[in-house]
């Protein structure tokens, strides 16, 4: 690269005075062109720029329970998110009456009604899937109650349980498909 | 008017902190570019994967089975434009154990990394001998998000089946953080 800049350092200063005269010197050094090199060294860039991909895929972990072993369950520990074919949600607590609610406002919900004291790290949720929903709204559903895990992990572990030990943030979810009967509930809403 | 021509006074620009910074681009990219496994070159759909904010985990690069649900316009050059299970396995090792103990499977998918358009009952088969042959395998389902539910509750019942109760769904990052 030297023999490139050669040719633009600054002129020799030596016994240059006012009214010196100015002796031209021969230079040794030469010039080099540049910009093939420039040219290719930019193509490479812009291929390897376009064909990197940045967006690595990402793992969304989930655990289901094995082959069905009824659990019971107390009622009022219980959060029913149902997801029906035109990708609306519903949610209800125990027994209420499913209420619509739109994916992206489900954050708050899970987030208070997890964090209530009477149920708090009892509470399962579970997310009732149509067969014909799309599956990119499930997850949507998913997504949401993953963020408002966030918090709702981090109010339950600082508190301490009797032995003075912060108490173990317990997860308990589970999906199950939409049933006619779910549908009866959710009709005409 | 006579024109004036004026002097151009002829100027060099220095370029060498460009190719300098040009170059270490260069290597970056070069250096962080991942290619394409063999099975993903070979592939002949392309998965819209769901986006998410949440989670930050990547996937498991080895001992990794993946169930790919996509949507395909295309198996064997008859339009089927349908929603297709596709059964990927990462180790090299495991995969030749587990595509061989498979009966009645054509020769000419033995080779090829992937096993493309199969039906649940062979997708129950193949994870049932994979959870045999390395139970440290991890599961993944990488479905495309336009398709129905359905696809993708018919593949878990299978892992489920099979006592593959913990797996990843595979999906990309929402962009715009």
């Amino acid at each position: 690269m030297s023999g490139a800049s050669g040719g633009l350092s600054a002129p020799e200063r030596i016994k240059r005075g006012k009214h010196s005269k100015r002796k031209k010197r021969k230079r040794i050094g030469f010039a080099l062109d540049m910009t093939p090199l420039v040219d290719i060294t930019f193509l490479l860039l812009t291929f390897f720029m376009f064909t990197t991909t940045m967006a690595a895929p990402q793992a969304m972990e989930m655990s289901i329970p094995p082959e069905s072993v009824p659990i019971e369950v107390k009622e009022n520990e219980l959060m029913t998110l149902r997801l029906r074919t035109d990708g609306k949600l519903f949610w209800n607590m125990a027994n209420d009456e499913p209420k619509p609610v739109a994916i992206k406002d489900l954050r708050k919900i899970a987030e208070v009604e997890n964090l209530r004291p009477e149920v708090q790290n009892k509470l399962i949720t579970v997310l009732k899937v149509s067969e014909d929903a799309k599956y990119g709204d499930m997850i949507n559903v998913l997504d949401e109650l993953n963020l408002a895990e966030m918090k709702i992990s981090d109010v339950i572990t600082q508190k301490k349980d009797d032995k003075g030990n912060p108490e173990k943030r317990k997860r308990k979810f589970t999906l199950a498909p939409l049933d006619t009967a779910d549908l009866r509930l959710i009709k005409g809403l | 008017m006579p024109k004036v021509k004026k002097k151009r006074l002829s100027f060099v620009i220095d370029m060498t902190p460009l190719v300098d910074i040009t170059f270490l681009l260069l290597t970056f990219f070069m250096f962080t570019a991942k290619f394409k496994t063999e099975a993903e070159s070979q592939q002949k759909f392309f998965i819209q994967r769901p986006k998410v904010t949440a989670d930050t985990s990547k996937i498991p690069e080895r001992n990794l089975a993946i169930v790919k649900i996509a949507i395909r316009d295309t198996v064997d050059g008859v339009v089927v434009n349908d929603t297709t299970y596709n059964y990927e396995l990462i180790n090299e090792t495991d995969r030749q154990q587990v595509w061989a103990s498979l009966e009645g499977l054509p020769d000419k998918f033995k080779v090829k990394p992937m096993l493309e358009n199969i039906s649940l009952d062979l997708l129950n088969t193949v994870i049932r001998n994979t959870r045999i042959t390395n139970p440290k395998t991890v599961f993944a389902i990488d479905a495309d998000r336009r398709i129905r539910y359905k696809w993708v509750w018919d593949a878990m019942e299978v892992m489920r089946k099979n006592r593959a109760t913990i797996f990843n769904y595979v999906t990309e990052k929402k962009s715009g953080f």
